[in-house]
């Protein structure tokens, strides 16, 4: 009989010996006599077997319960936004190819939540469906330039291509958002969204052969064209007098600032296509264009060739007119020279004032449209560039790095500031 | 060119007759485009060296005259003329060395990047105490809790330092490659003066940007459809486009008023290289409306 590393469950003994008395060997406890096991299974330890299940079976690790979740959101963002099973099934692999990488695999949810975004807006992209970055940040509350650095990212990281949006491949969708039919405004105020929207592509496209458009972000110009189609489809009084405010308030169409300034870059462009129609005695400005807009989007091609055409002459009869008169002023200053003492720099002077006069520093005002940037620049001051030219292994004075050091008083005096200010700090 | 493969004495020096031999300084004057491949041996002969048997008579050498392949050695300066009238290279020429042909002459934009921003590290070499730093220096601040490191400025060149305990120190700002050593070697001075025992180890430009004009619009949309492998353009996001060159690795910033932005250069002529690369490519994207 020997000694069985077991406990008895009766007594709780530790005294269980192996008792090889009967045709099978049995464990049995020697203070109480219970049998603790018996069988080929005594040698087995109590409570099963050694190997745990999951060893001997093989077993598909569980996806982690965030990853099932954002896999949820990916499907509901899909389904708001009505996007075929193809962008489904496309942005959810996405999502869990960038989710288990090593650069979204800790971050934050937030974080991860901006990628279900991410990955559903790239999704879109790759099939051409027009969704903005906006779009996607309002879905899932949070600031669009959050998503589009998450955006940025999961495109480095998943290392995909894929082709910029268009304004014009948006605008559709957009215009759709306006509460503008006659079952939302009265009648005179209400538009076909059909027609709105084609009129309003219309004046994107122009506004995109303009400059308007390059560079810019897309909402407030696609909110301004359609603000401008809605007022020239039934230019009336009333449609005129109101304000762009108030038209997004009525159509239950967010406010935007930048909106404003490109309804007014957009009637500049109009008018200097406007003035180009034949058959307009008055001058085209921006307070009666809009009642010019359906002509000029019917004949825009026309209207674009004939006003570079007309620019080009003017700009060609300008710069014969600047030769002309400078031939002048050259003839008249070398006259003065030689009755006066001029010197020959400040000769120079005058001419140069006079060529600067004629041909713009500015090249786009040479433009009959340019981009609005570089028409109106931001005037920036600028610091004085120092051109200093040094090889970088001068000497260094020791005055200059002094002037950097303070004195031995400087510092007593600070150190004790510093004591007075940390002395009241802790009073407080 | 004739390879020579030996010296030879001027007597037997091939279509030449004069009666003396006068050395000058060279001079290379490339106008744009016109660099042409050049392989140019130039024999100089030391003073009291018997010219028609120049193998002999120069000291340590074994029968061959030094044969120059840097500009340095020669007593005449090389310049090259670019458009413009800016020294294009700061580094020593080396005439002798082949020049790759450059673009041809109607397709070279004669513009020039200009530097704006030059970005270095150097080591010190010594642990800093930067409280005292902060304490004694003038033109230091030092908040521990929002970063941690000393940010300390100097008038000439006007340039930012982030000098680290550890001793290493960052400096940006400088408008060239000798201004940010200068304005390094002065910061590690100001440090030394504070009573450590700064070296000036291991400077190395990390970074240098550059930015010009092309002065006509461009056409982000057709330039994104075309170089889409290279380019990122997100208006909603920013409103350049993003151009990732492969060769050189430079980074540009390409904006509709046609201004372009270089980075991520480790030398000058990587930033004149992008830009001679994204030129003729900006150029088909004029449109004159």
């Amino acid at each position: 009989m020997s000694r069985v590393a077991l406990k008895c469950p009766n007594c709780g003994s530790s005294n269980v010996v192996e008792d090889d008395l009967y045709a099978q060997s049995q464990s049995v406890c020697v203070d109480c006599g219970s049998v603790v096991s018996e069988g080929f299974l005594a040698n087995d330890p109590v409570g099963g077997s050694e190997v745990y299940y999951s060893h001997s079976a093989p077993q598909s690790k569980r996806p982690c319960s965030n990853l099932i979740k954002g896999l949820q959101r990916v499907r509901a963002l899909c389904r708001v936004l009505r996007v075929n099973s193809e962008i489904e099934k496309l942005s959810q692999t996405y999502f869990e190819q960038a989710y288990n990488h090593k650069s979204f695999i800790n971050v934050s949810l937030t974080k991860k939540e901006a990628l279900a975004g991410s990955c559903v807006l790239i999704s879109c992209r790759m099939h051409d469906w027009p969704v903005t970055v906006g779009t996607i940040a309002y879905l899932i509350d949070t600031d669009s330039g959050a998503v589009g650095a998450v955006y940025q990212e999961t495109l480095n990281t998943l290392n995909i291509c894929i082709p910029t949006l268009s304004v014009t491949d948006v605008m559709e969708a957009h215009c759709q958002e306006y509460k503008i039919t006659s079952e939302h405004v009265p009648a005179e105020l209400a538009a076909e969204a059909k027609e709105l929207t084609k009129r309003a592509l219309a004046l994107v496209e122009l506004a995109a052969d303009s400059w308007i458009v390059t560079g810019r972000r897309p909402v407030p110009i696609m909110i301004a064209a359609t603000y401008l189609s809605w007022q020239s489809l039934q230019p009336t009084k009333l449609r005129l007098k109101m304000t762009l405010d108030k038209f997004c308030q009525m159509t239950k169409v967010d406010k935007n600032r930048p909106a404003m300034k490109r309804v007014t870059e957009i009637k500049e462009m109009l008018c200097k296509l406007g003035n180009e129609i034949p058959w307009e005695k008055q001058e085209i400005t921006p307070n009666n264009v809009i009642q010019q807009v359906e002509d000029i989007l019917s004949y825009r091609f026309a209207l674009m060739r004939k006003a570079l055409k007309s620019y080009e002459d003017s700009l060609k009869a300008d710069i014969q007119q600047c030769d002309a008169k400078n031939k002048k002023t050259m003839r008249t200053k070398t006259a003065e020279l030689k009755t006066s003492s001029k010197t020959g720099s400040s000769v120079l002077e005058t001419e140069r004032a006079n060529n600067g006069a004629c041909d713009e520093p500015n090249w786009g005002k040479r433009l009959l449209f340019a981009p609005p940037c570089v028409v109106n620049p931001k005037k920036r001051k600028r610091a004085p560039s120092n051109q200093i030219n040094v090889t970088g292994d001068e000497e260094i004075s020791d005055s200059e790095i002094d002037s950097y050091i303070r004195t031995h008083q400087e510092v007593r005096e600070i150190a004790m500031t510093q004591k007075l200010l940390c002395q009241e700090s802790d009073n407080l | 060119m004739v390879e020579l493969s030996g010296t030879t004495p001027k007597c037997n020096h091939s279509g030449l007759n004069a009666h003396c031999f006068t050395l000058g300084s060279i001079e290379i004057i490339c106008a744009a485009g016109e660099l042409l491949v050049v392989h140019i041996r130039t024999d100089v002969h030391l003073a009291r060296v018997d010219l028609h048997d120049a193998s002999s008579g120069l000291p340590g050498t074994s029968g061959q005259t030094p044969q120059l392949f840097h500009s340095q050695a020669v007593t005449g300066t090389t310049t090259t003329a670019l458009p413009g009238n800016t020294p294009l290279y700061n580094t020593p020429l080396t005439p002798m060395t082949p020049i790759t042909p450059a673009t041809p002459a109607s397709e070279s934009s004669g513009i020039v990047p200009q530097l704006q921003n030059i970005v270095s590290t150097v080591n010190l070499g010594c642990k800093l105490d930067l409280k005292t730093i902060a304490l004694r220096a003038r033109n230091a601040e030092y908040n521990p809790k929002r970063f941690a490191a000393v940010i300390m400025r100097i008038r000439e060149p006007r340039t930012t330092a982030l000098i680290f305990s550890s001793g290493k120190m960052v400096c940006t700002g400088a408008k060239s490659e000798e201004q940010s050593r200068l304005a390094a070697r002065k910061y590690a001075r100001v440090v030394q003066k504070l009573g450590f025992p700064a070296k000036f180890l291991d400077f190395k430009i990390q970074n240098m940007v550059g930015s010009c004009d092309v002065k006509f619009p461009i056409r982000l949309e057709g330039l994104v459809l075309t170089h889409q492998q290279f380019s990122s353009y997100e208006p909603e996001l920013f409103p350049g486009l993003i151009y990732r060159m492969i060769k050189p690795r430079i980074v540009l910033l390409i904006f509709v008023s046609g201004k372009v932005v270089l980075t991520g250069a480790k030398v000058r002529a990587e930033i004149y290289e992008a830009f001679e690369n994204i030129y003729p490519i900006l150029k088909g994207f004029r449109k004159t409306t």
